[in-house]
């Protein structure tokens, strides 16, 4: 019995060892040969909505509890887009802010109404304790992100 | 060997085995059903400090060496961004710094992750992918055999025809009328 476990736990560590260093991947394999810049998503928005786009950059941001959102810079200064990975399925470490990625996600158009804008401001609010005035709230706007289907942490 | 005598050789060999994902299952079970009201896998401390100056006409990199050094940050420095036209965000391991050029405002967020829990935790949410998907499968499978065989343990008064079936039903009906409740 005792052989048979210590085969078990040799195993398992040659298993991790053999793991591939080369960055940590997240759900599927990048598959896009082409990188776009953030800058021409956001310049360009109707051309790109509903297609796949690989893009590449800092990690700014990461959201705290879940891991399932991320805020990448763009190329462009003071600019940034967030990808959005379905809850469990891909799971950002908080380690992860201020590494590079290449990501790849499908570029989606959000429109938010005031009332939408005011609601998810309150929600945030009280998620990261910061504060909020609906106020400054005055009209809907249209929210651009990616969808995030894969990704390569350096 | 009596089918009763396999099933509890098996109940009790597969119940081992299984001890130590049980625990790490319901840890994280615990600690992932507060997720409203805490953060299971990490400790964030968020402090505030406004630096009586800062250095003037400096480049970025002499602003990040002040900075640091002022709040004794000793940590190796990822990366930095300028968030804003007046502010700068300097990425440590563990620690992020956002510095404002105005109002000399410097805000810190130090992130720990929580020993054992975020371990625990990644593993009931299959972060490592792969072979663990296998692992967690089989684990689905044994706890399976292990609540269907534990119903035919015990034979007379106490076993499945006796008071294990009055159980057993309580076992069932409660997350029945949950789901009539709330679904």
């Amino acid at each position: 019995m005792k052989r048979f476990v210590l085969f078990l736990l040799l195993s398992v560590v040659f298993i991790f060892n053999s793991h591939s260093q080369e960055g940590v991947k997240y759900g599927k394999k990048l598959v896009l040969k082409e990188k776009t810049q953030i800058s021409e998503l956001f310049k360009n928005p109707k051309k790109y909505v509903g297609k796949t786009v690989q893009v590449e950059g800092l990690i700014v941001k990461v959201c705290e509890k879940r891991g399932c959102w991320i805020d990448i810079v763009s190329d462009k200064e003071f600019e940034k887009i967030r990808l959005k990975v379905d809850d469990g399925v891909i799971v950002f470490p908080m380690e992860e802010k201020g590494k590079k990625i290449i990501a790849e996600g499908v570029f989606e158009a959000l429109v938010y109404t005031k009332e939408d804008l005011i609601e998810q401001g309150e929600h945030m609010a009280k998620e990261y304790g910061t504060k909020f005035d609906p106020k400054t709230i005055t009209k809907g706007k249209t929210e651009y992100r990616l969808k995030g289907l894969g990704a390569v942490v350096n | 060997m009596h089918w009763r005598k396999l099933l509890r050789v098996l109940h009790r060999d597969i119940g081992y085995i299984a001890a130590g994902l049980t625990i790490i299952y319901a840890i994280s079970g615990i600690a992932v059903n507060h997720i409203q009201d805490w953060n299971p896998n990490y400790k964030i401390e968020k402090s505030t400090i406004i630096l009586d100056s800062l250095p003037k006409n400096a480049t970025k990199d002499e602003i990040v060496v002040y900075v640091l050094k002022a709040i004794n940050e000793k940590g190796e420095v990822k990366n930095t961004y300028r968030s804003s036209p007046n502010e700068l965000e300097i990425f440590v391991e563990g620690n992020t710094i956002l510095v404002n050029y105005l109002t000399k405002e410097v805000k810190q967020e130090k992130v720990n992750s929580r020993f054992f829990l975020k371990e625990t935790n990644d593993l009931h949410l299959n972060k490592p992918k792969g072979l663990w998907t296998y692992i967690a499968d089989i684990f689905a499978v044994a706890l399976l055999f292990l609540a269907i065989s534990g119903l035919f343990l015990i034979k007379g008064k106490n076993g499945i025809k006796g008071r294990g079936w009055w159980l057993t039903l309580i076992g069932f009906g409660i997350p029945l009328l949950f789901w009539l409740y709330y679904l």
